[in-house]
């Protein structure tokens, strides 16, 4: 059957059934099934030490997790974490988006450097600022000291309140490429018309960004914001890599959690609920974000 | 005026070369390592600049098992195979996200069927599902299917990862071509197939580079499930093997700096070549929602 007469035959509704067909069937099963399945699991006491245990205990898991300290130093760090992570993100990929969309003689080449880390995978990013923070050898050590801003060399990765801002600033710096393109590419939207309508009004740059620039960006922002929040929430390369949860728990997140109760104790009942509870969290924050899209009546489907 | 222009370019160029600075730093930190023997990599207080510049840490990559033994791991070994089955899975990715993010993108861009916006919420919500929670389910589907330490394994996961954002920017970048174009085509008698291939798909080129580029950089940078559902150089990608001498504190300093970098070259040269088309993706795709 050629493509022409499959366009003439099908009603709408069946043709875009059949276009969807491939990809909600690779999303159904490897997606749609281990979401189900995983939720199961949560459900029953599962440890692969002791695989003959298994057996349905409702939501034991769950009122364990919430009774358990470590559900809440986690959540603690986890929303530590993102909220810093994001905040600082999306400030900086802000500021830095909108020098880019200014006129300057070496823009092009700027705007190609910003693109370093995103071509950067996380665990290579991991190692490279494992070395930075270095307490021997290090960039960051050798630079402050050198600079004379730090007295003597520090254990950066060592002290639980600089292990984790090392960790958000390695973080930042892998993900705010990814941020600066999208509100880039939002700024180049804007018409400029409504810039000459602002500036007959006689309005200076800093009102033609708040009353132009800003609300223009509101939407892209609540993507990246989304998007960020995401990323945040779920990264796990970087902490393997570079600080495996500590020094302590300093910088045990949720997704850390997980894994050390999936894969070091083996609990995968526990810990298909700690993954659970995760997604939850995730879900919420992420219905918050899409109310704040929706309620704005500016999000077009 | 004119003195105040003058002055506004400097400031800005001063602006961006800070930037510049921000991004390139860390990075060729890196790459100064990987041309540092061994020793002066090491050295305290550190150095910024190889005094003695050398391709050695290269060279085992090209031919390993030479002289200089590295204990405990087979980084020289394993990171160019590594870095081919990383092409062959990140590729494979883009190109199948493609294909079927261009079928469905283009439903939601200009079909009508009841269940629309239901089906692109699903589509999104896939993506609120953190990683971790897939990993046993997925797992034992993968094993089910037979495909355990397979790229196709690889391929199948990171595709439907990245497909939930290309409909997405692909449905936006569609809806912003205008329709007069493919109606003219249709007029003219082309099916439907003909019209995306000979209209749609080269007005959409941009966004088209983009979508693709996010598909191969998701897939090129993933760890969790690379580790998980690999076992052998048949299908371990760079992130794993790297990951194996990142934690492994026998390996020498500089070996792992050339193997980084010699992992983040090809996505770093895509990236580099497209940085115009992917900004101009997204300026009609996913920014306006």
């Amino acid at each position: 059957m050629s493509a022409r007469a499959s366009g003439r035959k099908l009603s709408e509704p069946s043709l875009a059934f059949l276009l969807n067909a491939p990809a909600l069937l690779a999303i159904i099963l490897l997606v749609g099934y281990p979401i189900v399945y995983s939720a199961w699991l949560s459900l029953h006491h599962y440890n692969l030490k002791r695989p003959r245990l298994f057996r349905f205990v409702g939501l034991e898991n769950y009122v364990g997790i919430l009774g358990s300290e470590e559900f809440w130093t986690a959540l603690q760090v986890t929303l530590l974490f993102t909220a810093l992570g994001v905040a600082i993100v999306v400030v900086l990929a802000t500021l830095i988006a909108l020098l880019l969309n200014e006129p300057f003689p070496t823009r092009g080449l700027v705007r190609t450097l910003v693109l370093i880390p995103w071509a950067i995978p996380p665990v290579v990013n991991g190692l490279m600022w494992q070395w930075i923070y270095d307490a021997k050898v290090g960039a960051l050590n050798g630079l402050l000291v050198s600079l004379g801003l730090l007295a003597g060399y520090r254990g950066w990765l060592s002290d639980p309140t600089s292990a984790l801002l090392a960790l958000v600033t390695a973080h930042v710096w892998n993900a705010l490429p990814l941020a600066v393109i999208l509100l880039l590419a939002a700024l180049q939207t804007i018409p400029a018309e409504l810039y000459d309508a602002g500036r007959v009004d006689g309005s200076g740059g800093w009102r033609l960004f708040r009353h132009v620039t800003l609300p223009w960006l509101a939407q892209p922002l609540l993507v990246v914001l989304i998007l960020q929040t995401m990323l945040a929430v779920r990264v796990f390369d970087l902490i393997y890599v570079l600080t495996a949860g500590g020094p302590g728990t300093a910088t045990t997140t949720l997704v850390w959690q997980t894994y050390l109760t999936t894969f070091d104790s083996l609990d995968f009942g526990l810990g298909n609920a700690y993954a659970y509870t995760v997604s939850l969290i995730t879900l919420g924050l992420a219905l918050v974000y899409f109310y704040l899209l929706y309620g704005r009546g500016e999000f077009e489907v | 005026m004119k003195g105040g222009k003058r002055r506004r370019t400097v400031w800005l160029t001063l602006a961006g070369i800070v930037v510049a600075a921000y991004f390139l730093a860390p990075f060729s930190w890196l790459v100064l390592t990987s041309f540092m023997h061994e020793s002066d990599a090491m050295a305290f207080p550190p150095r910024w600049i190889p005094a003695r510049p050398t391709l050695d840490n290269y060279a085992i990559f090209a031919a390993p098992g030479g002289t200089r033994s590295i204990v405990g791991s087979r980084a020289a070994e394993n990171t160019v195979p590594s870095i081919l089955n990383s092409l062959v899975a990140a590729t494979g990715t883009a190109g199948l996200n493609l294909a079927l993010g261009i079928l469905a993108g283009y439903s939601f861009a200009r079909l009508r069927f009841p269940g629309r916006r239901t089906l692109l919420f699903l589509y999104l919500g896939s993506r609120m599902v953190p990683g971790i929670a897939l990993i046993v389910p997925l797992y034992l589907v993968i094993k089910t299917l037979g495909l355990l330490d397979n790229l196709l394994a690889l391929v199948m996961t990171y595709l439907t990862f990245t497909l939930p954002f290309t409909i997405w920017l692909l449905k936006s970048y569609f809806q912003g071509i205008p329709r007069e174009l493919e109606e003219a085509a249709l007029v003219d008698g082309c099916g439907r197939g003909r019209m995306m291939i000979r209209v749609l798909l080269p007005a959409a080129a941009p966004g088209l580079v983009a979508a693709a580029m996010f598909a191969f950089m998701t897939a090129w940078n993933d760890y969790l499930f690379a580790v998980i559902l690999t076992s052998s150089m048949a299908a371990k990608t760079v992130p794993v093997v790297v990951a194996g001498f990142a934690t492994d504190v026998t390996t020498e300093r500089t070996l792992m700096a050339a193997g980084g970098v010699l992992a983040v070259v090809p996505p770093l040269v895509l990236a580099f070549l497209f940085q115009r088309l992917i900004i101009q993706g997204l300026v009609s795709g996913a920014v306006k929602g």
